[in-house]
């Protein structure tokens, strides 16, 4: 194993993200299972759109693109076209791939294309203001929506299987290790793989709501969820779990796995 | 099974029984006994402190635990068999325990006669190491007064079928198996190489928390600048938790033996291509 640290670019750190953000400890996650796989750096391309989660294809040692708000899928699936023996991986935002690149995104999955999405799922738009996302629960509180959110939340993962993408999972951040193993699964699959990673955005989602911290933004994933895996908030050494508990539901592990043809383009090539 | 075995026999022997369990959680230092009273006309079940026969043990530090019971004069038939258990740990790094010696000679004060034997060995040289409970019964009817008649039956109708044999042969090698040797007990020849190292990349740290608050040993704090300080290096136990959920690539844990490299800026090109 080496230090994955040699698979950034270490002049451009440290990076913009705000303290406690959860987004570095995703990237460290996908950094490992580039490791695990041994994959060559110039084969690994990196397409991110716009937001704090695109950001960080700007710190990591790959090919990287940084392309338009909400069109990462997009330049990704040309990308995989034209250069076919390149492994895609996309990093996405849930403002980014839900809202304005929503279109995109479930293109690309109808069509399964052969590439990996990240969409890091913060629930609110870091970047900008805090304000109000598609992924943001229904009573939490944004930058537009003092007194609580009064729309829905997006289940991303049921949208994504709905579009027909072959393999979606989700994880948390607080979960570094099952994070490592997921993504280095991901990029084995063929077709397109979706990913969402409950992140989190200290410094307005838990600001606005009183949650607190990164550290308590960690512990509190684990109130989010309902699913699989144990993860290591839930264990008892935290020792601030807030008690206003979050809207729950969200299931984690691998949701859908399944073996279709991959596009290949117009000339039938892989 | 065991203590039922005994009880079947003395039933059969013609006493009066009482038996009771107890199961706890042995290996998080909970209690698994059974008391079996026998007599003409037995009222209770449990026996009082410091009146049994005879103490089987099937594990030494139980023998330990459970000796204040035995009469001054009476029995113990201990297996050698060691299991340590959690609690006894005194040093997760090394796992260095505090787990007694087998001494033969430990009950001699009390004029208790200590009869060690390995029963997993005996059982393993008659094909199958699940008999060695049948060692440990066979011993123990050595200091009882009951037929092998008796015995025989009680093993022959309480053990799965299909065993029956086994057992049997088991409980005759166990009445005659000659005592254990203490094993010698070796420390661990790897011992404790010294807690892994902390190294902190200041440059690249917020001072977010996420490190000191998820480390179960304690080993890191933020001070009142905002500074991350190890204040406990000999407590690491190297389980990476503050290096995978440092969002700032600002931990690295190495090895106890492997020397760190310099904190501080590296090169600028930064990596190979």
């Amino acid at each position: 194993m080496t230090d994955v640290k040699t698979y950034l670019r270490e002049w451009a750190m440290p990076h913009v993200l705000c303290p406690g953000c959860a987004h570095g400890i995703v990237l460290r996650s996908f950094l490992e299972s580039v490791d695990q796989l041994q994959l060559d750096r110039n084969k690994v391309a990196m397409v991110a759109g716009i937001g704090c989660s695109s950001r960080l294809v700007g710190y990591v040692d790959f090919c990287t693109l940084h392309g338009t708000h909400g069109r990462a899928p997009a330049f990704a699936t040309g990308l995989k076209l034209a250069r076919p023996e390149l492994n895609v991986v996309v990093v996405t935002g849930d403002g980014d791939g839900l809202a304005i690149g929503g279109n995109h995104l479930i293109h690309a999955a109808r069509r399964n294309i052969d590439m990996t999405v990240l969409m890091l799922n913060n629930s609110i738009y870091g970047m900008t203001g805090g304000q109000a996302a598609p992924t943001t629960p229904e009573g939490s509180v944004a930058s537009t929506t003092p007194q609580g959110n009064t729309e829905p939340n997006f289940d991303a993962c049921k949208l994504l299987i709905g579009a027909g993408a072959s393999h979606v999972v989700r994880v948390l951040a607080a979960n570094p290790l099952e994070m490592t193993k997921v993504m280095a699964d991901a990029m084995t699959h063929p077709g397109f793989s979706f990913i969402e990673i409950i992140s989190d955005c200290p410094e307005y989602f838990g600001r606005y709501n009183k949650v607190g911290g990164g550290a308590e933004m960690l512990s509190w994933m684990a109130v989010r969820d309902e699913g699989i895996t144990i993860p290591l908030a839930n264990k008892s050494f935290v020792k601030h779990v807030p008690s206003s508990a979050p809207p729950s539901g969200m299931k984690t592990g691998v949701l859908h796995r399944e073996v279709r043809p991959v596009y290949a383009g117009v000339r039938g090539e892989q | 099974m065991a203590s039922m075995i005994v009880a079947d026999a003395l039933v059969r022997a013609g006493h009066d029984v009482k038996q009771s369990e107890v199961h706890g959680m042995a290996q998080r230092g909970g209690s698994v006994f059974s008391h079996i009273r026998w007599g003409s006309d037995v009222d209770s079940p449990l026996v009082p402190a410091g009146s049994a026969e005879v103490l089987a043990a099937f594990e030494w530090a139980e023998a330990i635990r459970w000796v204040e019971y035995v009469r001054d004069g009476g029995a113990v038939v201990a297996d050698i068999r060691t299991i340590i258990p959690p609690g006894a740990c005194t040093d997760r790094r090394s796992w260095a325990t505090r787990y007694p010696d087998i001494d033969a000679g430990l009950f001699d004060g009390r004029h208790i006669k200590t009869r060690l034997i390995d029963a997993s060995s005996t059982a393993t040289e008659l094909g199958n190491v699940r008999a060695a409970n049948s060692v440990i019964l066979g011993s123990v009817a050595a200091f009882l007064d009951i037929d092998d008649v008796h015995w025989e039956a009680a093993i022959a109708s309480l053990v799965p079928r299909g065993t029956v044999e086994i057992n049997i042969a088991a409980f005759r090698a166990g009445r005659t198996v000659s005592d254990a040797e203490v094993p010698q007990q070796v420390p661990d020849p790897d011992g404790f190489p010294g807690p892994h190292q902390i190294e902190i990349r200041h440059e690249w740290c917020k001072g977010c928390d996420i490190c000191s608050r998820f480390c179960p040993e304690f080993c890191l704090e933020v001070d009142i600048d905002g500074k991350l300080v190890v204040v406990n290096a000999d407590a690491c136990t190297g389980c990476r938790l503050c290096e995978l959920l440092c969002p700032d690539f600002a931990i690295t844990i190495r090895p106890p033996l492997e020397p760190a490299i310099a904190a501080g800026p590296t090169d600028a090109t930064g990596s190979s291509t």
